[in-house]
């Protein structure tokens, strides 16, 4: 798998000086943008030169045995070269050409053809009908056509992060990479899996357990293999976030029972998703907005939550969507109830804690009161105020929830552009709207109770996960 | 139970099944389908195959009245919609008429059902079905003849922990039915997990059932009963 994402040597087979010649531009982006430094060279009819990389006619005629081959040809090319790739030793490839399984009979025999030589040579495949790999560590990149005008590709790659993504769609994928301009997303690695005739959605999430990845973004349009995916998940000790598409009724074509009649492919992919411990999205916007409670924050260990809030209208809304998310609203013990009272401005000691204006001080002592009571598993912060200290105030309340283990989603009504502006490059995990904060707080409850179910510990600070005699077993070599 | 009952039922479950499959049948009759699903651990209804007037009014005595007659065909899927069904026979002469009166609508019957008529006001459904990318399924709901009007169900891929099914069983809308209702003790949740946990398994080990509904499941004092029993064969999309 590695070297997917890390090359040390590469070939564009498809690659060219024509006009809007898609293989040229995985050249200028690893030659223009990431400045990468191992051989790229690339194969086409006329054995010609595209940005520096030295071309060939042939595969077979390269000076050596690239790690890495991207196909980008016509679909009817491709057997053929797949087995020159075999020839000349190459074991790893990425189709990204399109017309295969989605192509119709002609299509389909060609991925037979495929199947065949890949078996038989122990190659592994990405694709077809795929961009291949990403990866912010290695400064590697597949992706064709990407418009670097569109995509501040710098900007991904200099500020290498902790999210993984699989996504089965090259617009998704970009949409994705499009966030860090305003979200908290730091991305390690990025695969778009097409077709996947091969390699798959669960060969990932194994692979991802042994790298820098703290969080697994999917999204998905289909699912090469169920029971595959579900036996990957259930291993998993990183949250897996998906977002899923395609509500197919095939399996109830033939129904004849009740049962296979009511049984739609989305409402078992749900249940498939629930045993295997798998978070299931509900907008495509959640695959950038919900994983930096993961990377930012400790898990939500109970379902006690306390909310803070200088608006008693925001501390009613999130309290009904609290609610609806299966959390609590934690009533107050009389112990923290007195330290509130003396924390000085607090209209309401009880759950939702109001308070007036006050210096940052106060707001501080807040935190402190409620993170450390033993009744409260995690905090709402509903803060509508705006002055440049809140971003300190902000940092030490990271900082408390790190020392106290436990998270806060922060949300701050009427601030919501400017604190937007500023959590990329602060680092700070703020959340645009009530729903957004509350449903963080949910799906890291989710993960936790999940991680419990399946006898994981986790343990954010080791960036580590352990069993349940606390022995490290991050190192678990993955299936490949 | 002992190995060599589970065994002995083991074997009766795939002589059945065997059988089924030899002869073309494209579904079990309820009283097959019964035997295989009792096998999964789901309680089933007293009930005999019987082939005489008289047979049916002796297993009548045995099994208690009220009892219900039904005609027992593996190709008669719609018994209700057919007249083949007869509900509350309440002594002798009522069964020896009712047989009669099903026997002569000129169907072809392989026996007809006798069994113990259960009353409740709740019923609820177990089903298996086979999803084309996670394979065997298990499902859970509110059954009787609201079973698809109301769809309030809920699935889990087999094999299914205890806690898989307890899970599903939490998960249907109207979940406050299992808790005491109306005069009636509280369903017995474990039997609901063992016969959901034991329908998983049924669909794990036995490639050559398509899809299975239990429909309805009555609760009788807390009890589960599974009063109809469907089991569709693979065969039939051969």
């Amino acid at each position: 798998m590695e070297k997917f994402f890390d090359p040390k040597s590469v070939v564009v087979i498809g690659a060219s000086n024509s006009s809007l010649n898609l293989g040229a531009t995985i050249c200028n982006m690893l030659k223009d943008y990431l400045h990468y430094t191992w051989p790229v060279y690339v194969v086409n009819s006329k054995a010609e030169t595209v940005n520096g990389c030295p071309g060939f006619s042939s595969v077979l005629d390269l000076p050596e045995t690239p790690d890495l081959a991207i196909i980008i040809v016509a679909a009817r090319h491709v057997p053929g070269i797949v087995k020159d790739c075999a020839k000349k030793g190459i074991k790893r490839i990425v189709i990204e050409s399109a017309g295969f399984a989605e192509g119709g009979q002609v299509g389909e025999a060609m991925q037979r053809e495929i199947d065949e030589v890949i078996k038989t040579n122990g190659i592994r495949i990405m694709g077809p009908n795929c961009l291949g790999t990403l990866s912010t560590r290695n400064k590697f990149c597949s992706f064709y056509g990407v418009n670097p005008s569109l995509v501040e590709m710098n900007q991904i790659f200099e500020a290498p992060g902790n999210i993984s993504y699989t996504i089965q769609s090259g617009g998704v994928a970009v949409l994705v990479m499009e966030s860090l301009y305003y979200d908290l997303v730091g991305i390690n690695k990025v695969v778009s899996i097409g077709n996947k005739c091969d390699v798959d959605e669960a060969d990932f999430i194994d692979y991802f357990q042994k790298d820098e990845t703290q969080v697994i973004g999917m999204y998905l349009e289909n699912v090469a293999d169920g029971r595959k995916l579900m036996e990957a998940a259930k291993r998993s000790r990183k949250p897996i976030l998906m977002f899923k598409v395609g509500r197919t009724r095939e399996g109830a074509m033939a129904a004849i029972s009740h049962t296979a009649g009511m049984a739609n492919n989305d409402l078992i992919f749900d249940s498939a998703c629930k045993q295997a411990g798998i978070i299931r999205l509900k907008s495509i916007n959640e695959l950038h907005s919900l994983p930096k409670m993961f990377t930012e924050m400790p898990l939500l260990k109970g379902n006690r939550v306390a909310m803070f809030t200088n608006s008693g209208a925001f501390g009613s809304i999130a309290a009904d969507l609290l609610v609806e998310a299966d959390l609590r609203m934690v009533p107050l013990s009389g112990q923290t109830q007195d330290k509130l009272k003396k924390a000085g401005q607090v209209f309401n000691v009880k759950n939702p804690v109001d308070i007036g204006p006050a210096p940052p001080q106060t707001y501080l002592d807040i935190f402190e009161i409620l993170l450390s009571a033993d009744e409260v598993d995690g905090l709402l912060p509903l803060l509508s105020v705006w002055q440049t200290f809140v971003i300190d105030t902000l940092h030490e309340l990271l900082k408390m929830c790190k020392h106290y283990d436990k998270p806060a989603a922060i949300y701050t009504p009427n601030a919501v552009a400017k604190s937007i502006a500023i959590r990329a490059k602060h680092r700070i995990p703020i959340f645009e709207t009530p729903e957004e904060a509350v449903r963080a707080l949910s799906v890291s409850h989710m993960f936790h109770e999940s991680l419990l179910k399946r006898g994981f510990v986790y343990d954010q600070v080791e960036c580590e996960i352990m069993d349940d005699n606390r022995t490290i077993t991050g190192k678990m070599e993955a299936a490949l | 139970m002992t190995t060599g009952n589970v065994l002995k039922k083991e074997k009766e479950m795939s002589k059945i099944l065997f059988n089924a499959v030899q002869n073309g049948q494209q579904a079990l009759s309820e009283y097959e389908s019964k035997r295989i699903v009792a096998g999964a651990n789901v309680p089933i209804t007293r009930e005999a195959m019987v082939h005489s007037r008289q047979e049916a009014v002796d297993q009548a005595v045995k099994i208690g009245f009220p009892v219900v007659l039904k005609g027992s065909s593996p190709t008669l899927t719609h018994k209700t919609e057919m007249g083949m069904v007869r509900v509350n026979l309440k002594n002798e002469q009522d069964v020896a008429r009712a047989y009669d009166e099903l026997m002569d609508k000129g169907i072809h019957l392989d026996g007809i059902l006798i069994q113990e008529m259960v009353k409740g006001n709740r019923e609820f459904v177990i089903g298996l079905t086979r999803d084309p990318q996670f394979g065997p399924c298990v499902m859970f709901g509110i059954g009787g003849i609201f079973t698809e009007a109301l769809k309030d169900v809920s699935f889990r891929v087999a094999p299914l922990a205890d806690d898989d099914a307890r899970e599903m069983i939490h998960e249907i809308r109207a979940v406050k039915l299992l808790d005491a209702f109306r005069g009636e003790n509280a369903v017995d949740e474990d039997v609901l997990v063992k016969a959901l946990v034991g329908i998983g398994e049924l669909g794990m080990t036995h490639d050559e059932i398509a899809e299975i509904d239990i429909n309805p499941l009555i609760v009788t004092e807390g009890k589960p009963v599974a009063v109809d029993a469907l089991v569709i064969l693979e065969t039939h999309r051969a």
